[in-house]
């Protein structure tokens, strides 16, 4: 719950049909309000970066992903100062919304658990 | 007494003898010897030295991705499960070897058995885990090893003799990027049965077996990589170093198979003495300033072999007044007394049993004598060694010294001589 990517139905939502088939317009109505695709922005990049673990997932991504993200950071911000919308090809597409952060931090996260459980665990001698 | 020292070899077979070579269904090569010690160690030895790599750096890579993540169990896992079970986990690359030991307690063999194997199988070589982890490690081991002049006038001398092969460094360049895919790519190459050769201590023959064939099932059956054959080149080069002594490395080089002459003649101008704060017998002993050092160096591969002089000193003048010496010690060799090649038959025969003592060292002598063919035999060393006599020594020593030295100086190239200057 207190993880980077924060308490989440979606792989519930996801995993049953008939519920996914009533939510998906909500879900891309509340994305549009959102707007941060109008502002050439991906998902993961609205992700909490200041907390360890999303930092060392970051420091995971290519040399290109983070080029790219620092250019999508420095449009956004030049956009924001404006108090404007980026013209309409410059939006993200849907198809481009592509969560490229999440499995880094999702491995990040099972390695730090992982870590717990080995410095917390009890060593019981052999009989 | 001679009686006693005759024994060597004996000795040499016997511990041999208990070495049962087999090669089991898996097509690996598998030896072991239990002599009843505490502790075991399984060693599997591959053909993968710096000699292979196809890009430069690849092998030291690899070598400092060992015990990485695995599709079993992660790099932290490996790391804890290994202390808590009270094991060492190691990895070392030579120019034409690459060994990955586990030295544990009896009775943890199939833990750490399958800790080599699954790294061998399916290690996962992930980026992060290159970024994180193995290049700073490999950054780090060159630069240390950059910024010592023995080691670099070594590397520089292996570069100089036999250019392509043997001449690749063993460490990777400090600024080199090696990425995730040319390791794996590499690793896929040179991790084959036929390019296998497992060595245990203090672990039975079929216990060992078995446990291999259990997990060594998905190995491909790759052959050794491809590597021409050496030739010796020879050449001078001066390189400028701030730190550490003034360093000159005198050497030569010869193809072919290692020859017990040139381990004999490294024993006879050594000037280790065999007694602590003794001056020794070697011929250069007596001729060397107080501030300098000469050191015999032998390196035999498998198909060519590299001696030489490394002489270290504070200034540039010892260095050259060491260098004289050592290069007209080498000369002198031609009118060696018959006393002289006894004694340093002995000395050579020692080192030479001696490698066979230690854990580590017996794995390597083992392993490339197993993966060089069926017909290596380790008790062969020694009486080689014995069969060396005034003559053949002689010969060796002009037709080593008839080639081009290789002469590397490291420090201060303004006033380090040249190999003029030496007499070579």
């Amino acid at each position: 719950m207190f993880g980077p990517l924060g308490l989440s139905l979606a792989p519930v939502i996801k995993a049953n049909r008939g519920i996914y088939r009533w939510i998906k317009p909500f879900a891309n109505w509340y994305v549009n309000v959102a707007g941060y695709r109008k502002l050439g922005l991906k998902y993961d990049d609205l992700l909490v970066e200041e907390r360890d673990d999303v930092q060392r997932a970051l420091g995971r991504l290519t040399d290109r992903e983070a080029y790219d993200r620092s250019f999508r950071f420095k449009r956004a911000s030049q956009a924001s100062v404006m108090h404007i919308d980026l013209p309409k090809d410059q939006w993200t597409k849907p198809a481009e919304d592509v969560r490229y952060l999440q499995p880094h931090v999702e491995s990040v996260a099972k390695e730090d658990n992982e870590r717990r459980v080995w410095d917390t665990m009890a060593v019981e001698r052999k009989k | 007494m001679l009686a006693v020292r005759a024994s060597a070899a004996r000795s040499a077979s016997r511990l041999t003898r208990n070495f049962a070579t087999v090669v089991d269904a898996a097509g690996v090569k598998v030896a072991a010897v239990d002599n009843g010690e505490p502790t075991s160690s399984v060693t599997f030895l591959f053909k993968a030295g710096s000699r292979f790599e196809n890009k430069p750096g690849v092998a030291h890579a690899l070598q400092n991705f060992a015990y990485k993540s695995t599709t079993k169990r992660s790099a932290l896992a490996t790391v804890r499960e290994a202390e808590l079970y009270g094991g060492v986990l190691s990895s070392s690359l030579s120019r034409e070897y690459l060994a990955l030991t586990a030295e544990f307690l009896r009775g943890d063999e199939p833990y750490f058995v399958d800790v080599l194997s699954s790294f061998v199988t399916d290690a996962k070589f992930t980026r992060h885990e290159l970024q994180e982890y193995v290049a700073p490690v490999c950054a780090a081991e060159s630069t240390v090893a950059a910024s010592n002049p023995a080691t670099r006038a070594l590397e520089l001398a292996h570069a100089i003799a036999f250019r392509n092969g043997l001449g690749a460094s063993i460490f990777a360049s400090e600024h080199s990027h090696v990425d995730v895919e040319t390791i794996k790519a590499y690793a896929s190459s040179v991790f084959g049965k036929s390019n296998l050769a497992v060595i245990g201590t203090g672990i039975s023959q079929d216990a060992l077996t078995k446990l291999l064939e259990k997990s060594l099932g998905s190995l491909s059956a790759n052959a050794a990589p491809p590597s021409s054959p050496t030739s010796y080149f020879g050449g001078e080069t001066r390189v400028d170093a701030h730190s550490g002594p003034q360093t000159v490395f005198i050497g030569f080089g010869t193809t072919g198979a290692p020859s017990a002459e040139l381990a004999v003649l490294a024993a006879h101008l050594s000037p280790q003495p065999s007694v602590k704060w003794s001056e020794g017998l070697s011929p250069i002993a007596a001729s060397i300033p107080k501030g300098a050092s000469v050191q015999a160096i032998y390196l035999p591969y498998s198909d060519a072999s590299l001696f030489g002089l490394l002489v270290q000193g504070a200034t540039a003048e010892e260095v050259k007044i060491a260098g004289k010496a050592a290069v007209s010690a080498l000369k002198e060799v031609g009118n060696i007394k018959a006393e002289d090649v006894k004694k340093a038959v002995a000395k050579a025969k020692f080192s030479a049993a001696s490698t066979l003592d230690g854990r580590s060292s017996l794995a390597s002598v083992l392993g490339s004598k197993l993966l060089s063919g069926p017909s290596a035999s380790v008790e062969g060393i020694i009486s080689s060694i014995e069969k060396v006599d005034a003559s053949a020594l002689s010969s060796a020593v002009s037709s080593l010294i008839k080639a081009k030295p290789t002469y590397v100086t490291v420090g201060d190239i303004k006033s380090l001589p040249y190999a003029d200057e030496l007499g070579l």
